[in-house]
């Protein structure tokens, strides 16, 4: 069962889920890869769980299209990260994505049966 | 977008110590939270390998794209590899051609020669007489098909300049042994050795299309050949030659009463050819043969007094004889160039792996397995050299061209050299090995790198110790490998100028010679040979420029030679041993004059020693030593007739000299004079004419031939050449040999350098931090120098005395190479070191004064 449930994961993250996922947590500000990973994580309870092998190249592909954009900072007393931000090109995709979505589940939950709350 | 690699690097540093730092934060040990990591990777990983036709295209994509990233190191590796494989190619082809293609005849494996033994010493290796080939050919069971031939010249008239041309003149077997049929007409039918019937020829190919234009309705006509009306049955293809190219026509061997008979029987002139049946075996042929000579002596007793044998030798064998030897020393030396060349490629696939190491660690974190990343970077060295091979075979074909106008043609079959599949084959197998053997060890190194030292290493590309051993040891069996290279070509380099210091005993300057031959045809007999010589020399002495002129039966450096058996007056001959047998020259009076070759005692022969005179004789010093060792030859008399002794008087001891080669022991000779013929029957023979010029002898040429067509308007003249010439000639195997194998030390000297000055460079660039370091802390510049050439320095050092006792181990393989050398040759062994490390030297001087000028402030503030 986990095993499926791993694999439906993978494949909807490939199929795109993974880029709203990213580009929603850079609507409210910068973040670095490691955050982005931690995040997804916690705030899936651990469900949705990112592996280096899939977040950066995931990462380097949305920079590439100019969805959101890496840069070096450095802090006083920490070593420079590489922060991504979300640019307006990315801001327009999340919110078209996110409607996307939105419609998406409702039309399973109609069709599953499952009560929107 | 990041930078590839070094900002993905450092990104995944961070993720991966960040993951590290709360897993432990978290409460897992040390080892805990790597495996937890590890098991992330490995996850991935183990979905990414297998060995799969996609995967090999994606390498092949990924190298070649690696590789155009990189364009100077890729060019910098071809060229090594292109210039490593494709003199073995060359060479190869050479090897492949002369030693390894089967003869151009039908199942050539079967073909053997048939060489007589008469059981007296020195004496092991005789042609067959017409009596023995007909036993050979009747009385055997093991063959299938025996034959026999003599080289020798014919003059063409009629129809142009006389021409004198090389042929043979062969038994009717001998091209339906060879498996061999004519182009247009046919070859011999077995009724054209008998008299009468034998006035026909066989032209070659090169023959007809220079003389007769290719014309076939030359077949069936008749053209004077040494004088005689002779009708043309055949021409044959193109690519037959036999026993070479030089051979361009063959008539039958008349196989008469005469020619069979027992006085005949101990003429050994022919060279006997045959062919094994099918399944036999050469031991079983020589059992057969065994039983077919061991009849002779009692068949004829007057003819093989010490009884007879004779041996099978096959005709690849004979043809290629001691070819072999030099070209496998200049395979092995190419072989080394191709080694050294693999060190140096692999030091630098080392040095880039070095700074690869990151862009492998983050291929090993997106979860590339260590055997797929060891795949990939062999994919690229395999790739990198089949490249190389292909440039390498492009090289090679040139060059083979280039060797084969080079070569002298005294190397058998260097015309039937080219590249063929065999050397594209040859060329690939290498090609491959090559990219294995420099590949292999670079890849491993590089796919062991633990990942997260990698990625965690800083900006340094840093691990100079891990490539460092490994690059130093390479560099260290370069210097080994290239200096003994240089060694043996220094011997042989050494062995040639000795070889040209030797004095050939005459004066070869300004010394035009050339080859007469008149027909018997005409010149039925001695006297009237005899006039030729007397018009032709006294025109030729009339002619300003002209100084000299004389003759001989066999001339110094022509190839030619020729023994006598005689036995000395008031000696007995008890043993077979004691019969005697030295070379023998006929020579016109002025020879030893025209020649320059000092008469030590007594005087050298006139035009007073004629036919009515008594018989004179010349012996050179060393026949003296030999046969009269305590006493002067002077008037003492010999023989060459065993019934009726006809005596010759020694009256003269000539200078030694040189007569086949520079290199040989001086060997006795006698001399008689041409006037005085050895038996009644004595016909003009071939003659060498020596004309001794005031000017360029070649320019002479011309006078020399007007002067001939004076006399006798159908005589022509061959082989003409100044003596320094043929002298040249006698040395270009050796000189070839020499040059190519100093090229490929000259190569090997320079791959050498490259990678010494590469390792050391390398070592620079890696070191700048600790050389600022140091000089900061108050190094003086001279410190830093002495360092970085010492450490290059030290390399050369251990290789050169790993090279220097290699060398000296090689030597015996050397000395049958060499002359007048020895092969540890002292001045060698420590010439071509010290020249070997005033190279390195200088390869390590360049990035020396480079880490000299390392500006310490600058490299601390970029850390």
């Amino acid at each position: 069962m986990q095993y499926i449930k791993n694999r439906m994961l993978d494949r909807e993250l490939k199929k795109g889920s993974a880029e709203l996922l990213i580009l929603s947590l850079l609507e409210d500000q910068p973040r670095h890869g490691y955050d982005l990973s931690k995040l997804i994580e916690a705030r899936s309870g651990g469900i949705l769980k990112f592996r280096v092998a899939s977040l950066y190249p995931l990462l380097y592909r949305l920079e590439k299209r100019g969805w959101i954009l890496g840069r070096w900072i450095e802090k006083a007393g920490q070593r420079r990260r590489r922060y991504y931000r979300l640019t307006p090109v990315g801001a327009n995709v999340l919110a078209s994505q996110r409607h996307t979505w939105r419609e998406f589940v409702l039309a399973i939950s109609r069709v599953t049966g499952v009560e929107h709350a | 977008m990041p930078e590839w690699p070094d900002d993905v690097a450092e990104e995944l540093r961070q993720h991966l110590d960040d993951q590290y730092r709360d897993l432990r934060a978290a409460g897992a040990s040390h080892d805990d939270a790597l495996r937890a990591m590890a098991d992330d990777v490995n996850a991935v990983r183990s979905r990414r390998s297998g060995l799969r036709p996609e995967l090999i295209a994606a390498d092949v994509r990924y190298a070649f794209r690696t590789l155009r990233r990189n364009p100077g190191f890729a060019i910098v590796v071809l060229l090594t590899l292109a210039l490593g494989i494709g003199a073995n190619a060359a060479i190869f082809s050479v090897v492949n051609g002369v030693l390894l293609r089967p003869l151009p005849y039908r199942d050539a494996d079967r073909l053997v020669v048939i060489w007589g033994d008469l059981r007296r010493p020195g004496v092991n290796q005789i042609p067959a007489s017409a009596g023995e080939y007909l036993d050979y050919r009747d009385r055997s069971h093991a063959f299938e098909q025996v034959a026999a031939y003599d080289t020798v010249g014919f003059n063409l008239t009629g129809g142009g300049e006389p021409e004198r041309v090389e042929g043979a003149v062969v038994t009717t077997t001998f091209f339906a042994l060879l498996g061999a049929s004519a182009q247009v007409g046919r070859t011999f039918a077995a009724a054209e050795d008998q008299p009468g019937r034998d006035d026909v020829v066989v032209l070659s190919h090169s023959l007809w299309m220079r003389r007769f234009s290719a014309n076939p309705a030359i077949v069936g006509q008749t053209i004077p050949v040494d004088g005689r009306p002779t009708q043309v049955v055949g021409v044959m293809p193109a690519a037959f030659q036999f026993p070479d190219r030089s051979i361009e026509i063959w008539k039958p061997f008349l196989l008469d009463a005469e020619a069979l008979s027992d006085n005949n029987r101990g003429s050994h002139g022919y060279t006997a050819l045959a062919r094994l049946k099918a399944g036999i075996s050469r031991q079983q042929a020589q059992a057969d043969l065994t039983a077919v000579t061991a009849t002779f002596k009692a068949d004829h007793p007057g003819n093989y007094r010490n009884g007879f044998g004779a041996t099978l030798r096959p005709l690849q064998e004979e043809i290629v004889g001691d070819t072999g030897r030099p070209l496998m020393v200049l395979l092995g030396a190419v072989a080394v160039v191709l080694l050294i060349a693999c060190a140096n490629v692999a030091n630098l696939l080392l040095a880039r792996a070095a700074s690869r190491r990151k862009e492998i660690a983050l291929r090993t974190a997106l979860g590339a397995s260590r055997g797929r990343l060891v795949r990939q970077l062999m994919t690229e060295s395999v790739l990198v050299s089949a490249i190389g091979g292909l440039i390498g075979l492009g090289l090679a074909a040139w060059a083979v061209d280039l060797l084969i106008a080079s070569a002298p043609d005294s190397i058998p079959r260097i015309q039937e050299v080219g590249v063929d599949v065999r050397v594209a084959g040859f060329t690939a197998l290498v090609s491959l090995a090559t990219g294995l053997v420099f590949g292999l060890a670079p890849a491993l190194r590089a796919s062991r790198a633990p990942l997260n030292d990698a990625l965690k290493e800083g900006g340094r590309a840093g691990g100079g110790g891990v490539h460092g051993s490994t690059g130093r040891a390479l560099v260290v069996s370069e210097v080994a490998l290239s200096l003994v290279l240089l060694i043996a070509a220094g011997l042989l380099i050494h062995s040639f100028t000795r070889l040209q210091d030797v004095a050939p005993g005459f004066d070869s300057s300004r010394l035009l010679t050339f080859r007469l031959s008149l027909p018997e045809s005409r010149y039925t007999t001695f006297q009237k040979g005899q006039w030729f010589f007397d018009e032709f020399f006294t025109g030729l002495r009339r002619t300003p420029g002209v100084r000299s002129v004389a003759a001989i039966n066999a001339l110094p450096f022509s190839g030619l030679g020729g023994s006598r058996s005689f036995h000395i007056e008031g000696r007995e001959e008890k043993r077979p041993e004691d019969q005697t047998e030295e070379q023998l020259r006929i020579v016109t009076d002025g020879y030893f004059a025209a020649m320059g070759i000092p008469i030590v005692a007594g005087r050298e022969f006139t035009e007073r020693d004629a036919l009515n005179q008594p018989r004179v004789a010349v012996v050179n010093d060393a026949m003296a030593k030999k046969h009269w060792p305590h006493e002067s030859p002077i008037g003492k008399r010999v023989s060459f007739s065993t019934n009726e002794p006809v005596w010759y008087e020694v009256v003269g001891i000539a200078g030694n000299i040189k007569h086949r080669a520079l290199e040989n022991a001086d060997r006795p000779e006698l001399y008689v004079p041409y006037r005085q013929p050895l038996f009644a029957g004595w016909t003009v023979r071939p003659m060498y004419v020596v004309a001794r010029t005031s000017a360029d002898p070649a320019s002479t040429a011309a006078i020399v031939r007007h002067e001939v067509a004076r006399v006798d308007r159908d005589q022509p003249i061959s082989d003409v050449r100044t003596m320094d010439e043929r002298i040249g000639r006698s040395l270009s195997n050796r000189r070839f040999s020499t040059v190519l194998l100093a090229l490929f030390a000259g190569l090997a000297l320079t791959l050498a350098a490259v990678g010494i000055y590469g390792i050391v460079a390398y070592s620079v660039t890696e070191r700048t931090h600790e050389i600022g370091v140091r000089v900061a802390l108050g190094a003086q510049r001279r410190d830093v120098m002495a360092m970085v050439v010492g450490q290059g320095m030290t390399m050369t050092i251990v290789g050169t005395a790993i090279g220097v006792a290699a060398s000296a181990a090689l030597a015996r393989l050397m000395s049958s190479l060499l002359f007048g050398v020895s092969a540890v040759d002292p001045a060698t062994f420590v010439g071509i070191p010290l020249l070997l490390i005033a190279v390195a030297l200088a390869a390590c001087y360049v990035p020396a004064r480079r880490a000299m000028r390392v500006d310490p402030l600058q490299t601390l503030r970029s850390e």
